[in-house]
Parts: structure tokens; C-alpha cells; sequence
């Protein structure tokens, strides 16, 4: 019990001290968290909205790709890009293996189907009277298709909001595209990872509550936006 | 006016869901400046009519000429000038201001926005101090209704199409929804198509009333219909006509409909009133049932007589002498005759 | 209006961010694979700074067992390895993915277990030790990832004339780093090999005071030798083979080696240099 304690104290230490190796987790963290949901939303928002708003032939097969891609585990996607980027890859011209952007890749492609799936859901339960509001009021295909997205703007926030969740937490991909490297690709799940495995508990649980920190400051922020 | 000036032209109209014929429509005007009413009972088609009209909805088969011009959905010319209230119409996400001026956005008109708000509200009876800043789940159902109203108002539409505006609001947001629309005919000359179930509103305000029943158009108002199950008579099976068995033992006969139809229209024209049966005129169907309820066509001065026979409603228009000969008055036992022929099918 | 949504904006963001990213990769910077024990002991982050300060060169480097760096190393993903599988090493250069061995610095492995010693194996020697323990059925701790100190292990239990017990309930396989099979371990009471150097880290994280003591030590057989293998340029042209030799000539300098000769925790040799 005594290292759940500790583990606290630990945490305020580490962070108040400005413990360079734990702060450069954390940044390592939110850089690429950040970037892998600019990514995801810029792709998965408009895709989610295709999916959402047209109906065309095979679409139900699409959900159900999508779907499946839900329960993709993070090692698998890991290992995935793993096999892409290395250097004996296709894309192994790029040196991406052990770099922040390959992680990113691989929690872009671990976000994108929340995102999708959530948009597309949202958009397919719009009020089918808004369309029709909308169109009787002169909007253009445009202004629909801009008032529609303001209007799931929380739908949208809920699968941001997800999905992030997902990206911070994970430590498959980030384990195995990044290496755990000290100062440049170790994040905070990868660090907890090789606290526990060091047997150092009290760091790990001290940087999980770094981690939760994390998670409630965005999310905190969020709720505050929701309310403006 | 000597000429007469039409809105709407539909040509030829047919309209599916799937493979289930919505609407039928052959030919139908709808005069600038008027008020039509659309009576008829739910799923008969008056919200698909209404779609078409906004264009919002693209008919399956025909043409929608608008002032003269054929029109598509998303055409400019009509985005700006017609404009639907439903039932229960969708409140953006947003405060009721925004919600008014959605639609001047739209048309890039920014001009005086407060002002204007103020005036859109005023009309629906809506206070702006009180209401403005409101957001959209802060408002009552009438009350939503009537933001709803004021922001197709503020656009001075020349056509407001509304269907069912009042059928699930209070009567007070009724009473200034009713006011507010006659105000867009009377300011701006606003043609109104409207549909409701409150009948009463209908006939008092219409200059034309037009049924709408399974998709069918039938310009002369209100209609009576027969719907089955019908049986096949004991006699004269070679004919092949059909009768309706009420429970207190009267019996409608109809004659044999065509194929693939099931419901019987008989147009008021064709229905005699009598207080006495008579057996001498020919009259296959001599029907006796009592007055329920008698309503003042405000614009013709007819009125508009409903008898009830057991469970049947049958309407007819009765020129006031007709109803003065025969003194006729809501529980008075009446007789209504009608030509089997004269039975039509749809 | 505010909430106008500005797309060439946030393309440009999201462009800078990876570019930021991407920019990290610095030209003289070199990728090393590298064993759990040579990290988790901490003798990295004492050696590799004066090396960066020596020669300009950044070195990163990846911990994993000597299997997988040894696959990274193969599909070029790295530039050089430290590792310490000796047969291993030998028939990956005969295959033709590294190019020059060279042996920087030696360890070696003992069995630990539980201070109490319920199978009996304290002071025997290996072959006999591991004869007990699987005649006594007791729990034995095996990495099972084919990193440098499973090979070992394995060929120990061939050597011991026992069939490596991999499907008995009492060996478990756990996968992992060295330090996280130790606590393993501690948590079942079982006992496992280690290098020394994995174990003085472990006595360390446990305040000197570990449920787990050496039971088996001193036979040459187990010796741990580490060695840093550079890649063979004809099968990884893009690996910097030229920096790859610098870091292993610097390694085997007497430098280098006295520094690793210094690196003690709680006052105790981690790793004896030998480079000839």
C-alpha cells in the first residue's frame, strides 16, 4: 500500500521539481496527441459527415469496416505501421520508426474510425426536420452542410473528446513505433510501462496521475467551451 | 383584378416513396394572393404537397411552374421567396435571435437586424427584452413555434406555406400564429396554402379549400369518402356493384369500383338532402342520419353542413335558402340521397 | 464570424506540428538497439552522454531483448546494436546483416530466488541446480522472448541434459523485461536468471533489502558477454555504418572502459570491461 502513497507524493515531486524526464514525457505526450487529433479530425470529420449525410451502395459495408476498425488493438496497429515504416518498408525512405510522427500515424489511425464512426452516427441522427428547415429557410447546399455540422457541434466535441481519451491512454503503438526512447519518444504510458517494469511503482502511479491531470484539464476545458 | 395571376402551376404531378404513389395530381393553380386551404386526414399527402410547393422536394414525375417559370429545388429564385412552417419545426441549436435572422443571413441582409427582430417578435407576441437572448431549449412549445413563425416572417415571404402551424401549441400561441399569418397577406400580398385540422380557421379565412385524400386532389373541398370493408350484395351478382353494411341496418350500395381501387368518393354535388325519404325519385341510396354540426363559408356564404350517419360523416355545401326552406339545425333528422353511379373510386 | 471554420489555417497547423516532428531526426544522430539490462541498470544514461560529448554524435537508443534488436537491426530500422548473445551474434554476421563484433564489457548471470531456497539449489552448481528445481517442480521464472538472457537460459537447460520444460505449469514464461521478471518472480516466489547487473538495479529499487537473493553463482558457463555488433552496409545501405564504427571504436576505448569500470550501484560492479 505504501507505494500508492508514495506515488502521490512522488508525482507532486516530479512535476513541481521540474523533473526534466518526466516533463519531457509529457510534452512528448501532448505534441503528438495533439497532432494525431488535428489529423484524425481533419479526416475522419468529413468522412464521418460523407458517411452520415449521403446514402450510396455499400455503405452498410463501410459501417461495418468501420466498426471492426473500433476494436483494432493498439498493438496491432503498432505493429502495423511498424512493418510500413521500417526501413525495410514501403515507406522506410521516410525514417519515421522511432520518430514522434510515426507514432502519430499510428494514433491517427487508432482515432480516425472513433471520429468517423461518431460523426457519421451524429450526422445520421440529425432531425430529419432540420434539412427541410433549412431548405425552407434558402439555404444552399452549403450553408446545409455548415449549419448541419454546427448543429452536432457537441456529437462532434463527444467524438473528439473520445477519441482523445483513446490517443492519451494508449501504449501499443506508442511503445512500438516510438522505442521508448528517454528525452525524445518516450510518452507517459511508455514511461509507466517501464516504471512497472523497473518495479519503480510509485513513478508509474505518479505519472498515471499526470496523465489524469491531463485528461481532466482537456476535458475540463471542453465542458467549459460546451457552456459558452 | 380582371386577370388572373398565378403562384403555383402544377403539371402532371406524381410522387413516390418507394414504390407507394404519395400524390396524383393532374392539374393544379394556386392564385397569387390567396389563401388555400388543404384539409384531409393524416397520411392523405398535404405535408408532401406543401414539400413540393417549397420545393423543397423534387416530384418523382411533372413539372412545378412558379409565377410562370418551371422551378427545381435550389433554385435561386424560389430559395428567396417561399419559405414552410411544419408541425414541428426544427430550432437551430443557437439563441432566438440567431434563430430569427437565420434566414437574412442566408440572403446576406444585415440591415437593422434589431430592429427588424424586434418587429418579427412583436407580431408572434414575443417580447424582445424577454425572448432575444433565449436559447433554443429555454422556450415553450408555442412559444418555439411562434420564434419559428417569426423567423419565416422577418424574410417577407411572397408565399408561407404552413402545415399544421397550430395542431400541437396553446391557444394563445394559435390565436397569434392565425394573426400573424393573415398580416403577411394583408401587408405584403403573402400567398398562404395552409394546411389544418381546424377547420373552423379553414373555411372562416380560404378563399379556396382543396381536399387532399390518398394523393388525390379534389379541388371542389371537401369530399365525402366511403372507406371499406365493403361486401358483395346477396342479389344481382352479374353487376358486381358493392354495398356497405352500416350496424343499425341501413346499406350503402355502390357500384362495382375499378381495379386496384378501395376507397369511394361521393362529391357533394351529387348528394341530395330531403327531410322525408322518397321513394318515387329513383334514388338507389336513401340514407337517414341527423345534422351534427353547420359552419358559415365565410367568403361564399355557404354553409357547410355535416350529417352523421351512424358512424359515417358525410358533408355538404348548402346555399343559405336551401337551409332556411327545410329549417335545418343541428340535431334535426335529415334524409341524403344519392345515385350509386354517381359513386367514384380511387 | 468567429467560428468561421478556417481550413487552410488548420492545415498549416497541422503541417508545422509535423514538421516540428519530423525536423527532430538530426543528420549526425545515430539509432542503437539495445538489451533491457544495458538501460534498465541506468549504465546508458551514465555512459552515453560523455560519448555525445566526445564526438558531436546524438545517440538514441531503443530497449528490447537481444531477439528484437537483433531483428531491428536486420530490417535496418537502427544503426548499431549493443547486445550479448554471443552464438547469436556469430550467425547473424555469417548471414550477412552485421558487419564487426566487438566485445565491449562482460557480466555475468546468477539464479536468484527466495531467501528460504524451498527447492534446495543454494551453492550447487548450475546444471545440478536446475535438476532440482525440476524434480522439485518448483516455480521457475523465464523470460520466454528470446532476448540475450533466454538464449542463455536455454542452452543451460540443454546443458543440464533437461528438455526445456516449456509446457510444465511450474516454468512461466513471462514475456518481458528483465526487471519486470524479477518482480514477477518476487510476486510468485519463484526463482529466475538474471544478469548481476539487472539484479544490483533490482536491490536497489528494494532499498538493499530484496525477497530475492543469489542462490547460484560463479560457473564459467555463465558468463554474459556484451558486445557492439555494427550493421553490414550491404544489407542496410542507409544505416550510418561510419558513425555505427565510431561508437563502437569509442566503446572499446580506454575511456570508455575505465568509465564502465566506475559505474557501481549501491557500491557494487555492474560490468566488467574486457575490450581487446
Amino acid at each position: 500500500m505504501d507505494f500508492i502513497v508514495a506515488g502521490f507524493i512522488k508525482a507532486i515531486e516530479l512535476l513541481i521539481g521540474g523533473d526534466s524526464s518526466t516533463w519531457t514525457a509529457v510534452f512528448a505526450t501532448l505534441k503528438v496527441s495533439t497532432c494525431s487529433m488535428l489529423l484524425s479530425i481533419g479526416t475522419g470529420l468529413p468522412c464521418g459527415f460523407l458517411l452520415g449525410y449521403f446514402d450510396f451502395k455499400g455503405k452498410k459495408h463501410l459501417r461495418t469496416i468501420l466498426d471492426t476498425m473500433l476494436a483494432l488493438p493498439t498493438v496491432f496497429i503498432g505493429l502495423t505501421v511498424y512493418a510500413f515504416i521500417s526501413r525495410q518498408g514501403p515507406l522506410g525512405e521516410l525514417g519515421l520508426l522511432f520518430t514522434l510522427t510515426g507514432i502519430a500515424i499510428g494514433q491517427t489511425i487508432l482515432a480516425f474510425p472513433i471520429v468517423t464512426a461518431i460523426t457519421a452516427s451524429t450526422i445520421e441522427n440529425i432531425d430529419r426536420d432540420l434539412k427541410l428547415t433549412l431548405v425552407t429557410l434558402g439555404a444552399g447546399k452549403r450553408h446545409i452542410v455548415a449549419t448541419c455540422l454546427w448543429e452536432v457541434r457537441y456529437g462532434i466535441l463527444a467524438a473528439a473528446v473520445t477519441a482523445y481519451g483513446r490517443v492519451l491512454t494508449e501504449v501499443g503503438i506508442s511503445m512500438m513505433v516510438g522505442g521508448n526512447i528517454k528525452y525524445h519518444t518516450r510518452t507517459i504510458t511508455t514511461a509507466i510501462a517501464l516504471e512497472t517494469n523497473k518495479g519503480l511503482f510509485a513513478d508509474g502511479i505518479a505519472l498515471g496521475l499526470v496523465l489524469i491531470t491531463i485528461a481532466f484539464i482537456v476535458n475540463l476545458s471542453l465542458s467549459f467551451l460546451r457552456k459558452q | 383584378m380582371t386577370k388572373k395571376d398565378f403562384a403555383y402551376h402544377l403539371k402532371n404531378i406524381q410522387h413516390y416513396y418507394g414504390n407507394t404513389k404519395v400524390l396524383d395530381i393532374d392539374d393544379l393553380k394556386i392564385e397569387t394572393g390567396s389563401i388555400t386551404g388543404l384539409i384531409g386526414p393524416n397520411g392523405s399527402g398535404k405535408s408532401t404537397l406543401l414539400k413540393l410547393l417549397a420545393f423543397a422536394r423534387k416530384p418523382t414525375r411533372g413539372r412545378i411552374f412558379y409565377k410562370g417559370h418551371l422551378e427545381l429545388p435550389f433554385s435561386s429564385t424560389v430559395r428567396s421567396k417561399i419559405t414552410l412552417l411544419t408541425q414541428k419545426p426544427y430550432l437551430l441549436k443557437r439563441t432566438v435571435f440567431e434563430n430569427i435572422t437565420y434566414g437574412l443571413k442566408i440572403r446576406k441582409d444585415k440591415n437593422n437586424l434589431e430592429n427588424r427582430v424586434k418587429k418579427a417578435l412583436l407580431n408572434v407576441g414575443l417580447d424582445y427584452q424577454n425572448f432575444a437572448q433565449r436559447k433554443w431549449h429555454e422556450l415553450s412549445g408555442g412559444e418555439a413555434q411562434r420564434v419559428a413563425m417569426a423567423a419565416r416572417l422577418i424574410l417577407k415571404p411572397e408565399v408561407l406555406l404552413l402545415d399544421e402551424p397550430i395542431a400541437s401549441v396553446d391557444t394563445e400561441s394559435a390565436r397569434l400564429i392565425r394573426q400573424a399569418s393573415l398580416k403577411a397577406r394583408d401587408n405584403w400580398g403573402t400567398t398562404l396554402v395552409i394546411a389544418s385540422h381546424d377547420l373552423q380557421w379553414l373555411y372562416s379565412i380560404s378563399d379556396r379549400q382543396l381536399s387532399i385524400f390518398k394523393g388525390n386532389i379534389f379541388s371542389t373541398g371537401m369530399e365525402n369518402i366511403i372507406t371499406g370493408p365493403f361486401v358483395k350484395p346477396d342479389v344481382k351478382p352479374d353487376d358486381k356493384p358493392l354495398v356497405k353494411k352500416l350496424d343499425d341496418g341501413q346499406i350503402i350500395t355502390l357500384k362495382a369500383p375499378a381495379p386496384k381501387t378501395c376507397t369511394a368518393i361521393i362529391r357533394k354535388k351529387n348528394i341530395s338532402i330531403a327531410l322525408k325519404k322518397q321513394p318515387g325519385n329513383g334514388m338507389d341510396n336513401q340514407l337517414s342520419g341527423h345534422i351534427v354540426s353547420m359552419l358559415l363559408e365565410k367568403k361564399s356564404g355557404h354553409i357547410m353542413t355535416t350529417i352523421s350517419i351512424h358512424d359515417l360523416c358525410f358533408i355538404l355545401t348548402l346555399p343559405p335558402d336551401q337551409v332556411s326552406r327545410l329549417d335545418l339545425y343541428p340535431g334535426k333528422k335529415v334524409i341524403l340521397g344519392f345515385y350509386s353511379n354517381d359513386v367514384e373510386w380511387i | 464570424m468567429s467560428r468561421k471554420i478556417n481550413f487552410t489555417g488548420i492545415l498549416a497547423i497541422i503541417f508545422t506540428i509535423i514538421l516540428t516532428i519530423g525536423t527532430q531526426a538530426q543528420s549526425k544522430s545515430l539509432m542503437m538497439a539495445t538489451t533491457t539490462s544495458t538501460d534498465n541498470t541506468g549504465l546508458l544514461e551514465y555512459l552515453i552522454p560523455h560519448f555525445e560529448q566526445e564526438t558531436g554524435i546524438n545517440l538514441k537508443w531503443t530497449a528490447t531483448g537481444t531477439g528484437k534488436a537483433l531483428k531491428l537491426g536486420q530490417n535496418c530500422d537502427v544503426d548499431v546494436l549493443l547486445v550479448h548473445a554471443p552464438p547469436a551474434e556469430k550467425k547473424y554476421i555469417a548471414k550477412g546483416y552485421g558487419k564487426d563484433r566487438r566485445q565491449v564489457m562482460y557480466n555475468d548471470f546468477v539464479i536468484i530466488g527466495p531467501e528460504n531456497d524451498p527447492a534446495g539449489i543454494k551453492g550447487k552448481n548450475i546444471s545440478d541446480a536446475f535438476t532440482t528445481i525440476t524434480n522439485k517442480q518448483a516455480v521457475f521464472m523465464s523470460r520466454g522472448d528470446d532476448s540475450g538472457t533466454n538464449k542463455k537460459e536455454k542452452l543451460l537447460w540443454k546443458n543440464a541434459g533437461i528438455q526445456l520444460p516449456d509446457k510444465e505449469k511450474w516454468y512461466v514464461q513471462t514475456g518481458q523485461g528483465m526487471l519486470a521478471t524479477i518482480n514477477i518472480a518476487q510476486e510468485r516466489d519463484g526463482y529466475t536468471m538474471t544478469d548481476r547487473g539487472t539484479y544490483i538495479k533490482y536491490q536497489s529499487t528494494k532499498g538493499g533489502n530484496a525477497p530475492l537473493k543469489i542462490l547460484v553463482e560463479g560457473d564459467a558457463i555463465l558468463l554474459n558477454q556484451y558486445s557492439v555488433l555494427t550493421l553490414d552496409p550491404k544489407n542496410c545501405p542507409n544505416a550510418k555504418y561510419d558513425l555505427a564504427l565510431k561508437f563502437s571504436d569509442w566503446m572499446a576505448s580506454q575511456n570508455a572502459q575505465n568509465l564502465i569500470k566506475d559505474f557501481r550501484l549501491l557500491g557494487q560492479k555492474l560490468f566488467i570491461p574486457n575490450a581487446k
